[in-house]
């Protein structure tokens, strides 16, 4: 589930980045404020444990073997804040030193795995063993859910990402730059594996954990949580980081400027114009364009559609439209990140701080 | 001068009484052994000495202070203790926890806010010291027991501490390492500086130390001299730190505890 | 049955092996060896950065170009890069592409697999990809390869990451290798204690067991090694050994780092 290098495009890897660089965040002031000293010798050692764990070739029902992350099962005994940071390290150290999964995907990988996988790990897990005594085993069940759907979650995430890089990314002749495969062909191919082999590693990984630590340390599921705090106030760090987005926020409309139309970003009506499809010829190294494609038709209408023709006018003006959808960017990070946020703060019931 | 100071104090964890109503007076230079089986206490009361953990009865005080987890919270007096007192654990991989050598024992003086010149030359002396300058960009993980012990113990001397703390430091080394050891702590004789050893190891204990302390479950049972202690061979046996020695001449069995001593009269080399 | 624990062990040994190649490779300090570890991982990030951003077979070739001129600067013999790099990547990568060869719409050039047709644009895509990757996977290969890995960590504090994960980079790393081996001596304690062969399901429960012991030293470990750092003087803030000055032949190397990332970016578009 380790993307490499040359999967995902420029602006997919950014993204991604963006994406776990929030997540960090959040989580990084989640630690600190809390356990503060005791989280550098735990999160190190529990990376190096997660990094061994990601080695393991597991047994599985029907004779084959699969490898899990650990992501559950890091979830479960630190809390996700904790097991973001810790996964992180792991996949940053396999990239960088293993060559298990590219660099520029570093933050895609991240986001997929120690993210996605924690937070959902977190949610089922909490969500299905409730207040149940610490022993029982429907936390084993609860475990080993949170393992199998954690795992898979992540790699949904990953097959969308592989999945919309032919669409949006090809030469001017139509082949794919990065991942070659779409939608249709990338979310089975890496979904089935996870279904059948990873999934059910994770499972088994996370499952047989819990059950030992039931009969074996109690102590560890309450000494080791990393207990959720307040939320801090918005201290310097984090209105900084704002100020800086607000900004770039501001600087895209920038983008109408640059000369002549950005490649691939052209309307239906240069398909039609004599001139423009000259111009689309000239950046497209003397391929003809084709006449309107049906994709492009259907979707041209969709930003004006939604304005009846008695608008103001600027409000279909393309300028306008590049900020308010540079705001709609800027939403939706702020949102993951209080989405982020909000889940990481969640004290889950009945489990003692520590 | 008393180092440290402790006075009936107790401490438990997971239920287990490591430390009963101990008390016990250091004085600056004196060179003990805490000798004792395991279990009986002795990393507990050296994790208390270094201010690792704290007395839930009873007190202790370093220097004068009480060492407690309020006075550590001064960053002063943390500094001021940490410099002055360095222990060295048994473990050695939870020890060295820095990527190199170098790092591992530029660890405290950085932590301590040394100046970049001072620590730079601070390291490289106590490296020369221990004779491990050839190692200093090697990863810990790869240095035999013997060279491991060094960096530990280079990591903790390179403060000039008053006080060195050393738990079990024979434990995971050679016999040839062990002799280098012994010569190290000999060096202290007669110096200020106050070494408390603990171990297991009979045979270096009137090498290294002036002064025996013996613990049993949490509890001093006997305070003297090397040769005191050790003719005791009642109280050796009943506190684990002999064996009994059998062996059958015919149809007897003959059993006594066995213990290996040497008086400096009798030296072979 | 025994194959899922030797497959294990064997990916434990392959990671070991690869720190002692980059151990001796490094030493072997080179033209580019000599330039700061900072300088050469922004480089290698910017020529990362324009592979990624290459349309072009162009932009990726010289790249891959310079890529191999680095790695013989750099001490890193092709027929090593070859052996470990390479030909592992290319089976991975072909396996992956091969079908967008068919798969992928648009003119047609072969029938060669009968009612599957390879494609144009199917050709070109699965090139780009194979080429990128291993171009890619090169560069970073150089790099690692060539610079002793504690190095390698602490110079990603030049890309403004905070002195704590800086830490925990080197920490992680550090531990890495110990928690390989103990992984490795529970796993070869169970093999040569399996008479006979073991049921899926026993084998699963083995599994999961030695993680399970493996997590609960993972946590000792931690609780160790805090005790250590409080001991040695840490009190809440990490700090981080100062790098030396950056000398003239660093920016220089910085300079063509950037603007070969540039032209080949500008090539490649």
């Amino acid at each position: 589930m380790h993307i490499p290098d040359g999967y995902l495009s420029p602006a997919s890897c950014v993204t991604l980045y963006g994406l776990s660089s929030v997540s960090w965040y959040s989580a990084l002031q989640r630690i600190k404020r809390n356990i503060a000293s005791r989280t550098i010798p735990l999160i190190s050692v529990f990376a190096a444990f997660t990094f061994v764990i990601m080695m393991f070739n597991l047994p599985l029902p029907g004779g084959t073997t699969g490898h899990a992350t650990g992501v559950a099962i890091a979830t479960i005994v630190l809390g996700p804040a904790a097991s973001i940071i810790a996964v992180s390290i792991a996949l940053a150290l396999q990239a960088l030193l293993f060559g298990d999964g590219g660099i520029s995907t570093l933050g895609a990988n991240t986001f997929n795995m120690a993210v996605v996988g924690s937070l959902v790990a977190y949610a089922l897990y909490h969500a299905i063993a409730g207040s149940s005594e610490i022993t029982s085993r429907r936390r084993i069940l609860a475990a080993a859910v949170a393992g199998y759907l954690s795992c898979n979650a992540a790699a949904l995430v990953a097959g969308f990402e592989l999945g919309i890089q032919p669409t949006l990314y090809h030469d001017p002749s139509g082949a794919p730059l990065y991942a070659p495969y779409p939608l249709r062909i990338a979310l089975p191919a890496i979904m089935i594996g996870h279904l059948t082999i990873a999934g059910l590693a994770e499972a088994v990984v996370t499952a047989g954990i819990v059950s030992y630590l039931q009969r074996a340390d109690l102590g560890l599921f309450n000494h080791a949580q990393v207990a959720l705090p307040a939320f801090p106030s918005k201290g310097s760090g984090a209105s900084r980081l704002w100020l800086m987005v607000a900004v770039l926020a501001l600087l895209t409309p920038l983008g109408v400027l640059a000369v002549g139309k950005a490649w691939g970003e052209w309307s239906a009506s240069d398909f039609e114009n004599q001139q423009a499809r000259a111009e689309i010829a000239r950046t497209s190294r003397q391929v003809e364009p084709p006449p309107t494609p049906s994709g492009i038709r259907k979707l041209s209408g969709l930003w004006t559609a939604p304005f009846p023709d008695y608008a103001p006018a600027f409000i279909k003006n393309p300028i306008f439209g590049y900020v308010l959808s540079a705001m709609f960017g800027v939403g939706v990070l702020a949102s993951a990140s209080a989405a982020v946020d909000r889940i990481l703060r969640r004290k889950p019931k009945g489990e003692l701080e520590s | 001068m008393q180092v440290f100071q402790i006075s009936a104090a107790s401490f438990q964890y997971d239920g287990i009484s490591a430390i009963r109503d101990l008390t016990l007076n250091i004085s600056g230079g004196e060179r003990t052994v805490l000798l004792g089986a395991n279990g009986s206490g002795k990393s507990t009361l050296l994790r208390m000495l270094d201010g690792l953990c704290f007395p839930s009865h009873g007190s202790i005080t370093a220097f004068g202070d009480p060492l407690t987890q309020h006075s550590l919270n001064n960053l002063e007096f943390n500094f001021n203790f940490r410099r002055r007192v360095g222990l060295v654990f048994q473990n050695p991989d939870a020890q060295l926890f820095n990527s190199t050598v170098f790092e591992e024992v530029a660890y405290s003086p950085l932590q301590l806010g040394w100046t970049r010149e001072e620590l730079h030359r601070r390291v490289e002396e106590t490296l020369e010291f221990m004779g491990i300058s050839h190692l200093r960009d090697r990863s810990p993980y790869r240095l035999s027991g013997g060279e491991k012990k060094r960096v530990a113990i280079a990591s903790v001397i390179v403060l000039n501490p008053d006080v060195l703390l050393l738990d079990e430091p024979t434990a995971t080394l050679d016999p040839r390492s062990t002799s280098q050891l012994v010569d190290l702590i000999q060096q202290w004789k007669g110096s200020t500086k106050t070494v408390i050893t603990a171990t297991q190891q009979l045979d270096i204990v009137e090498d290294i130390a002036d002064r025996v302390l013996i613990l049993k479950e949490g509890s001093l049972l006997a305070d003297g001299t090397p040769s005191q202690i050790l003719s005791n061979t009642q109280l050796l046996l009943t506190t684990n730190l002999i064996h009994a020695h059998r062996h059958t001449h015919g149809n007897v069995i003959h059993a006594h505890p066995h213990l290996h001593r040497h008086s400096h009269d009798e030296h072979e080399h | 049955m025994r194959h899922s624990i030797e497959s294990t062990l064997h990916h434990f040994s392959h990671a070991l092996s690869n720190a002692l190649i980059s151990e001796k490779i490094a030493a072997r300090q080179t033209l580019l060896q000599k330039i700061d570890v900072r300088i050469r991982l922004i480089g290698t990030l910017l020529l990362l950065i324009a592979v990624v951003l290459s349309h072009t077979y162009r932009g990726i070739l010289v790249l891959l170009a310079i890529a191999l001129c680095l790695a013989i600067l750099s001490g890193v013999s092709l027929f090593t890069l070859a052996k470990r790099v390479w030909t592992v990547v290319f089976l991975f990568t072909a396996v992956i592409a091969f079908p967008a060869l068919v798969l992928t719409p648009g003119p047609p050039i072969s029938s060669a697999f009968g009612h599957f047709q390879v494609t144009e644009t199917g050709l070109r895509t699965a090139i780009l990809l194979v080429l990128r990757v291993e171009t890619a996977i090169t560069i970073t290969a150089v790099l690692v390869l060539s610079t002793p890995w504690n190095k390698l960590l602490l110079a990603t504090r030049a890309l403004g990451l905070p002195a704590e994960i800086v830490t925990i980079l080197g920490m992680t790393h550090r531990y890495i290798f110990l928690l390989l081996e103990t992984a490795s001596q529970m796993f070869e304690s169970r093999k040569s204690r399996t008479v006979g062969i073991l049921h899926n399901a026993d084998q699963r429960s083995g599994a999961g067991k030695t993680a399970a012991v493996l997590m609960m030293k993972t946590m000792d470990l931690g609780n160790d090694v805090y005790t250590a750092m409080i001991a040695r003087g840490f009190s809440g803030e990490a700090r981080i050994l100062e790098e030396p000055r950056l000398r003239s032949r660093d920016f220089i190397a910085l300079l063509a780092f950037a603007s070969a990332a540039f032209f080949c970016f500008w090539i490649g578009r």
